[in-house]
């Protein structure tokens, strides 16, 4: 465990340590996600006082949680570095250490996540003062704690369901191919492109027993105060239940590949 | 004419390189699917909610996002692999290799490596924008039509020098991409109708960042739009684009330091 946390703090260091790279692509990247939500959300209120139990500046107030949860999530470039130890017979190293591979690479995720919140508490820190509390949603502390809960499961939820296709890098030349389907996937059903209460009623409940929801909207919603106790913790049991989905297709996964990876790299 | 029997052998060398790694030549190709889906089911939810987006029907946006999937399928197909490497050219000194030839760096770095695994997309593409097309409701007219490809084609000349003008400071920066990953982020706006930004935002957009002339603007054409308007306000902020990049790149290749850049 302290080996964990060793490796999270030296990638929390390195993450901070290209400052100005580091910055000015989150700030780009926030400035514009919220730009075109912000002028979709404008465009589709054009006629309508509510949609999918939103009003205007609610849904405003979602984009702007569901894209600064996406930053403690999944993380910038994380999601190719697997693969790409593969590609270059870097794994090697990782197969002589006396510790998972899986579990360095979580904790590297982990690392992330503290120059992540820097950023989702300086970005989000207008949002108080300019969207407030719109009408139907409720923000309070306890819906805050059930928030940072849902964003942790969701953290691992997200890399179980990356780590088994990073790993077939073992088999493939390239998979970054997959990891991009992976992302328009997640982003779709996760609720990143549009929020979920907009899809047609018959497709919830697809949408709810799939995982993707459980990385963005899910949390999102504990947020909100759009939960009660018993779907947070119904929430949350599914979630965890697609994490053990993807720890036990990951070691399937990763046993198979070790077994044929012959450690020159492609 | 040297320069297309050359490209003749780029492509060539692509497909049989191609070849080699089947499994990718799929991977991309359920990738780009899954990209066209990821817009129509996006365009498709929002129209369930409202019968007009930035002053189009879903039939009108339709046809938009058929502009979209063809220009991008062109920058995956032939420029995407060339706009990756180019910053590793640059800070590995690799560039080198691309000065010493008989021909245009700009060129031969551009559009050396034509990635034959998304050529598929680009015939997916096209078949979607004939089907956006077709499916419109009105008569659109043999001569709009055309119009609106020749600009889109010209779109994607816009998208190049664009990119290239985020890519080309890498000359000074030396970081891994130079301004890339900001270029990624702005492009999405590439991927919204510009019907639905106001004010200063789609002033920019129309002007110092042209995402909206890229695959929006020129949709205007085929539903009522002035032409000639729109074709000297599109054909002209491309010129001044290309122009400038050129003269960048050439300002780039004067920094260029070789190995030790």
């Amino acid at each position: 465990m302290r080996l964990f946390w060793k490796i999270a703090g030296i990638e929390a260091r390195k993450r901070m340590a290209y400052r100005t790279d580091f910055w000015l692509n989150a700030l780009v990247a926030f400035v514009t996600e919220l730009g075109v939500a912000y002028f979709i959300v404008l465009a589709m209120f054009g006629s309508s006082e509510r949609l999918g139990g939103y009003s205007r500046s609610g849904m405003l107030l979602y984009y702007v949680s569901v894209i600064l949860t996406a930053r403690l999530v999944r993380p910038a470039d994380l999601e190719w570095a697997i693969s790409d130890d593969i590609y270059q017979g870097a794994l090697n190293r990782y197969l002589l250490y006396p510790v998972s591979y899986g579990m360095m690479k979580y904790a590297t995720q982990i690392g992330t996540l503290l120059p992540a919140t820097v950023q989702v508490a300086l970005f989000g820190a207008w949002v108080p003062f300019v969207l407030g509390i719109p009408e139907g949603l409720h923000v309070t502390p306890a819906s805050a704690a059930m928030a940072a809960g849902a964003i942790l499961v969701a953290n691992l939820l997200h890399f179980l369901s990356v780590y088994p296709i990073q790993l077939v890098a073992f088999w493939a030349d390239n998979c970054w191919s997959l990891l991009v389907a992976h992302r328009l996937v997640v982003m779709v059903f996760g609720g990143l492109v549009l929020p979920l209460t907009l899809f047609p009623a018959w497709s919830q409940p697809v949408v709810n027993a799939l995982p993707f929801k459980y990385m963005f909207a899910f949390p999102v919603d504990a947020l909100l105060g759009r939960l009660t106790p018993g779907e947070y913790a119904a929430g949350l049991a599914i979630a965890l239940g697609w994490c053990v989905v993807g720890a036990g297709l990951s070691a399937l996964v990763w046993r198979r590949g070790t077994l044929q990876y012959t450690g020159v790299g492609i | 004419m040297r320069y297309l029997r050359l490209y003749a052998h780029f492509v060539r060398f692509s497909f049989s390189r191609a070849m080699e790694f089947r499994l990718d030549f799929f991977f991309r190709i359920f990738m780009d699917t899954l990209w066209y889906a990821h817009h129509l089911v996006f365009f498709w939810v929002v129209y369930r909610h409202t019968t007009l987006l930035g002053g189009w029907t879903l039939d009108q946006m339709i046809v938009f996002a058929g502009g979209v999937f063809l220009v991008d399928a062109i920058q995956m197909t032939v420029l995407a692999n060339n706009m990756w490497m180019l910053p590793n050219y640059v800070n590995k000194g690799d560039l080198d290799y691309y000065l010493v030839r008989p021909v245009s760096p700009l060129f031969f770095v551009s559009f050396r490596d034509f990635a034959a695994n998304s050529f598929v997309n680009l015939m997916m593409a096209i078949g979607l924008l004939t089907w956006s097309l077709g499916r419109y409701p009105a008569p659109l007219g043999a001569g709009a039509i055309c119009a609106y490809v020749a600009l889109l084609l010209v779109g994607c000349a816009l998208h190049y020098s664009m990119q290239m003008l985020f890519i080309i400071p890498v000359f000074w920066l030396h970081t891994a991409g130079g301004l890339r990953e900001i270029f990624w982020s702005l492009d999405r706006y590439r991927d919204r109708p510009h019907g639905i930004f106001t004010g200063w935002v789609r002033r920019v957009l129309f002007s110092l960042l042209p995402f909206s002339l890229i695959a929006s603007y020129p949709a205007t054409l085929l539903f009522g739009g002035r032409p000639w308007p729109i074709v000297a306000h599109i054909a002209g902020v491309t010129a001044a684009a290309l122009l400038f990049m050129v003269w960048v790149w050439s300002r780039g290749l004067k920094a260029y330091a070789s190995a030790s850049s």
